[in-house]
């Protein structure tokens, strides 16, 4: 026989649906949007692993200055495959947008083979295929018609390149780019006859993939360095040591064939003079004849000249066998030096942010909403246990009956602990089939928003399971059976005498000498005091979700503020050696460029190990950095200061990124910037840190642009724009998302309050009941019961405003650590007022209700319930 | 079961219970000491404050004796553990308090299932729902039952698995005289039906003359205890 008490169930769910109906909307509304993120992570991460093989992602590519040889490919490392992928970058006009760039390609067949996310791919002359996510930015639809190089072309293809799921422009770009870069696809046709230079890209994969990704990186700074061999040699060699000998035999050869040409050249022109002097003799013979001393002189002279030009001429003759064979090595290397090329541009998979920004993108907010969840579902499980403790209270006499007939107190809770857990699963289900469809797909819509994706299936989602449905179903059973097994350890007489305080205090609070109201009012506070720390919790909750909602935004925007202020300098141009292939200096005319260096290195230990700290090497008196630099130390950045909790007088320890060199240093001071994580040293000291030439840099600052620098030259240019990006781009995609959480904390503070402010009147009801009996109005008992809860909420929304303030600080700190770069957080007085304002509003529509519960409370309660 | 357990079916053995400490401490029980046979009317009489509540209480293992014991066919109660007085109680007791204490959303069927779940071998519902006159009821709640309703369905609940041992304590201390008296017809009818023990507790001295055995306390202490061989039907009562 089942428990006939299980009936009582579905009886009590109909009964108080309004109560569960919340409670679960809330629960499913939370489950549903963490579900929804790790279902739309783990599917994208799937269809991002799958695209590797299914569209055949590249390993990575290199750039050559021209089109590779087929001898030259056809000596190229053979743990790789080469594939074409030729590109042409040109401008691109279409209606309404200003001019953008465009990496046009010929349709790809075999590798990084193009996602077609709506259209067709392009099949005559005059068509062209485009990234989705450009053609969203900027407003193209299928059978607009752009102009590309200036040649009309109909786009008729909306696409997603694997190699490109991120529009980077450059990979030294700080932000990527969709709105004024973009990738398309052309037949190989159209391709041929559009204008603009080409660019020889050959992608390659290897033929056994890489173990792991230290594999992968090993191998990739080893095929670098054979293929920028193989290019300089023509193919001669992959060995750089090989090279080198045979750079330095070249050079030898070359050196010897000069000399003996020279040799001979000078020997032509000791014949030729000797020839004139000869003539010159044979014209004066008859002076030498007659004796003249000078003639004779110049005779035996010239006899001399011959003599030992014949003799030099007889040695060149003897080096013939030398120079035919050193002519004959050289002629050997002739065809190689055909097929030599330049590496102008190498970037592996792993290091190619094109790839790989979007799938480390992926999850990388799941961690807070998830620990979000936990502690709201944690509240509703107080909430829940709260609920439950006051039916308790409520049927105890029952409770007490059916004991001491022979019910177990396991039985007992079992029953009471089922509605939770009953409303916790349907929660779960409902939310997880949300997560798995709503929430999904906005959340997939957000990053098809930011990102050029492929199309993608939605996988079963073990991790979104446990922390859906089986965590918060623990932290439900967990919590109530703490409260309800910690009720029903009382005995059955107990429970028939109603006396079920588990405090041995019998003896009323004695309370100061107030007013009879606010006497009372304190008696319900002290008599409630257990659901007024339920709604404290639930307050703090909604408090750290809209101090989230409105303090993570204000944060950015005050971070942009710090970053305008405190840039270093407008441009940053970081070139790509400091002296030009003439071996000569780089400079400039320009009058604020100012020369420094600069390295990055990694931490090795405190809060974030492997974080990239930028090392600068700045000029005496520099008009950048305004601070006198130490001569046996280092001035910190302030970022670097706050985040790794460094003061003047420290030791830091950083690491080469690829290496296991380390370098100490000594902290002199802390140099106010908050823009990165950087050490400041002089330049004379950073050439002599890093074993550098003296007086070499890696740039110049310059608050104006610099143009007199051959652009071939420059690695980079980090402008205001650059380093404002990561800050516009995070306030962008989190804008709406911002007033969304914003909303839905006066949704949920509204229900939260509701719920809490429900139970607390339910469980006077008899009391409120009694005075109504006695006479009291309604306006009276108001200010009794609601007054009391205002003043209650106002001070909880004071106190867990300036908590939760704390809060998202402690809670941002700790994300901040786990990433790179540190800002803090920044909530201004105006903001806490808002928030404080939002909660109160919650709680002004709830009292409405409040009160009209309450004048529903009949008279007849007092008496019904004093049995 | 022998006749010596037949005859001391129940045996409350010099039992002390006080409440409270120091001053305040008040002496309920004093060395109370009775038998009690098997399947007999038992009424324990007497006024308020007397203990005879403390003392059903503590025959029922739901409260305990600071000295003495209670034995039920030999048991000790105060050697068993909780779980296993739990057991006891699921097993032999039914309890009939002076309010009904039903579960207010099930109906008067359902209610007595909440009895019936706990034997192995309960008593035919629909039957016993005939003998309790609730046939007609037993789809309503309680609170669509009268008074008396309600307490016969709580007696249902108790008897329902068919316990050794009926304790009722005032059962019809909320009750009107004519309703008192239905009730206390069924306890009867039940008694002699079911063959169970039946220990009442009562201050209305009128129910004496229907018990097989009267037990009259004060102060904690049995005054009289007497067996009543003329005794009368409920019925017959008056007051």
């Amino acid at each position: 026989m089942r428990n006939p008490i299980n009936k009582r169930i579905i009886r009590d769910l109909a009964k108080e649906w309004k109560r569960y109906a919340v409670l679960s909307l809330l629960m499913s509304f939370m489950i549903g949007t963490v579900s929804g993120m790790l279902v739309a992570n783990g599917s994208m991460l799937k269809a991002f692993d799958d695209s590797y093989d299914k569209y055949m992602l590249e390993d990575g590519h290199i750039e050559l200055k021209e089109e590779a040889s087929e001898d030259l490919l056809a000596k190229m490392p053979d743990n790789i495959t080469l594939y074409e992928q030729f590109y042409k970058e040109v401008s691109e006009v279409s209606d309404g947008n200003d001019s953008a760039m465009v990496r046009v390609f010929k349709i790809r067949e075999d590798l990084n083979i193009a996602c077609v996310i709506k259209g067709r791919l392009p099949e005559g002359k005059g068509e062209i295929a485009i990234d989705r996510m450009h053609a969203d930015n900027n407003g193209i639809n299928i059978g607009d018609m752009i102009t590309v190089n200036g040649k009309d072309l109909e786009v008729v293809g909306f696409i997603a390149l694997p190699d490109y799921s991120t529009l980077f422009k450059k990979n030294s770009d700080i932000m990527f780019n969709a709105i004024d870069f973009d990738v398309a696809l052309m037949t190989e046709d159209a391709w041929d006859d559009l204008p603009g230079s080409i660019k020889y890209q050959y992608a390659f994969r290897y033929i056994t993939s890489p173990g792991s990704v230290y594999e992968e990186k090993d191998w990739g700074d080893e095929l670098i360095e054979k293929v920028a061999v193989i290019c300089a040699t023509g193919g001669y060699t992959d060995n750089k040591d090989e090279a080198e000998q045979l750079a330095d035999n070249v050079d030898e050869w070359t050196a010897y064939l000069e000399s003996v040409s020279s040799q001979a050249d000078e020997l032509e022109v000791r014949g030729e003079e000797l020839e004139e002097r000869s003539a010159l003799l044979e014209a004066n013979y008859d002076k030498v004849l007659a004796g003249d001393p000078e003639w004779l002189a110049e005779s035996a002279s010239l006899q001399e000249d011959i003599d030992a030009l014949q003799s030099d001429a007889d040695a060149l003759a003897a080096e013939q066998d030398k120079i035919d064979e050193t002519i004959d090595k050289l002629e050997e290397l002739e065809p190689y030096e055909d097929n030599t090329n330049e590496v102008t541009d190498f970037i592996p998979a792993y290091a190619n942010q094109a790839i790989q920004f979007a799938p480390e993108d992926f999850g990388s907010d799941v961690a807070m909403m998830q620990v979000l969840v936990y502690v709201f579902v944690a509240v509703l499980a107080f909430v829940f246990a709260i609920t439950t403790q006051n039916t308790i209270v409520r049927e105890a006499a029952v409770i007490g009956t059916l004991r001491a007939t022979g019910y177990t107190r396991g039985e007992l809770i079992r029953y009471y602990m089922l509605m939770p857990v009953i409303v916790t699963l349907l929660s779960a289900v409902l939310g997880n089939v949300l997560g798995y469809t709503v929430f999904k797909d906005t959340v997939v819509g957000m990053y098809y928003n930011s990102y050029s994706l492929p199309a993608y299936e939605t996988v079963w989602n073990a991790e979104a399971f446990v922390n859906t449905t089986l965590i918060p179903l623990v932290l439900v059973l967990i919590i109530n059976l703490i409260v309800v097994a910690g009720k029903m350890r009382l005995s059955p007489l107990k429970f028939l005498r109603r006396d079920l305080s588990t405090s041995r205090r019998k003896k009323a609070v004695r309370l100061p000498r107030l007013k009879f109201f606010s006497r009372f009012r304190l008696r319900i506070l002290l008599q409630n005091i257990g659901s007024y720390i339920v709604l404290f919790f639930g307050i703090a909750f909604v408090m750290l979700l809209l101090s989230f909602s409105i303090g993570l935004p204000e944060t950015l925007s005050h971070y942009k503020n710090i970053m305008t202020q405190d840039l270093i300098s407008e441009y940053q141009y970081i070139l790509k050696d400091y002296k030009d292939k003439d071996e000569n200096i780089i400079t400039t005319d320009t009058e604020s460029a100012e020369e420094f260096s600069m390295v990055n290195l990694e931490t090795i230990d405190g809060v974030h190990v492997g974080e990239g700290i930028t090392v600068y090497g700045i000029e005496d008196d520099s008009r950048y950095i305004k601070s006198e630099l130490p001569e046996d130390g280092v001035l910190i950045s302030s970022a670097y200061a706050a985040k790794f909790m460094l003061r003047e007088g420290d030791t830091i320890t950083l690491k080469e990124k690829y290496s296991d060199k380390t370098y100490t240093f000594e902290v002199k001071g802390v140099y106010t910037y908050m823009g990165s994580l950087a050490v400041f040293m002089r330049n004379e000291d950073f050439n002599k840190c890093f074993d550098l030439d003296e007086g070499s840099f890696t740039g110049f600052f310059s608050s104006v642009a610099i143009e007199d620098i051959d652009e071939e030259l420059i690695y980079t240019v980090i402008t205001r724009e650059d380093i404002m990006a990561l800050s516009i781009q995070i306030d962008h995609s989190m804008g709406n998302y911002m007033d969304y959480i914003s909303f839905a904390c006066l949704i949920i503070g509204i229900f939260v309050i509701y719920l809490l402010t429900k139970i607390i009147i339910e469980k006077n009801a008899a009391s409120i009941s009694m005075v109504k009996v006695l006479g009291y109005e309604n306006k009276e008992i108001n200010s009794l019961y609601i007054n009391l809860t205002t003043g209650v909420v106002i001070v909880l929304a004071v106190v867990t405003s300036l908590l939760s303030v704390s809060g998202l600080t402690a809670i941002f700190a700790v994300i901040m650590y786990s990433m790179s770069g540190w800002f803090e957080v920044y909530v201004s007085f105006i903001s806490i007022l808002k928030m404080i304002g939002i909660l109160l509003a919650s709680y002004f529509i709830v009292s409405f209700f409040d009160i009209m519960r309450i004048k529903k409370i009949p008279l007849s309660d007092a008496l019904k319930n004093v049995e | 079961m022998s006749e010596k357990e037949l005859q001391e079916f129940l045996h409350v053995c010099k039992v002390y219970k006080a409440f409270g400490e120091g001053d305040s401490r008040q002496e309920v029980l004093r060395g109370m000491d009775f038998t009690v046979r098997k399947g007999e009317f038992c009424v324990l009489l007497g006024p308020s404050g007397s203990g005879k509540s403390t003392l059903l209480n503590i025959i029922g293992g739901i409260d305990n004796a600071d000295d003495g014991y209670i034995s039920i066919a030999g048991d000790k109660l105060r050697d068993m553990d909780e779980k296993t007085l739990t057991r006891y109680r699921r097993k032999h007791l039914g309890y009939v308090f002076q309010l009904y204490n039903l579960i207010p959303n099930l109906n008067v069927k359902e209610n007595i299932e909440v009895g019936a779940y706990l034997s192995d071998s309960p008593l035919d519902i629909d039957e016993l729902l005939n003998t309790l006159g609730l046939w007609d009821h037993r789809y309503k709640l309680p609170n669509q039952l009268s008074g008396g309703q309600q307490q016969r369905t709580s007696i249902g609940r108790a008897i329902v698995k068919n316990p050794d041992i009926l304790l009722c304590d005032e059962p019809t201390g909320a009750l009107d005289y004519n309703t008192s008296k239905e009730i206390l017809k069924l306890i009867e009818d039940v008694n002699q039906k079911y063959g169970n023990t039946v220990i009442m507790v009562t201050h209305n001295s009128a129910i004496q003359e229907m018990a097989d055995h009267v037990i009259k306390l004060r102060d904690g202490v049995v005054r009289k205890n007497i067996l009543n061989d003329n005794k009368i039907s409920a019925t017959e009562l008056d007051w």
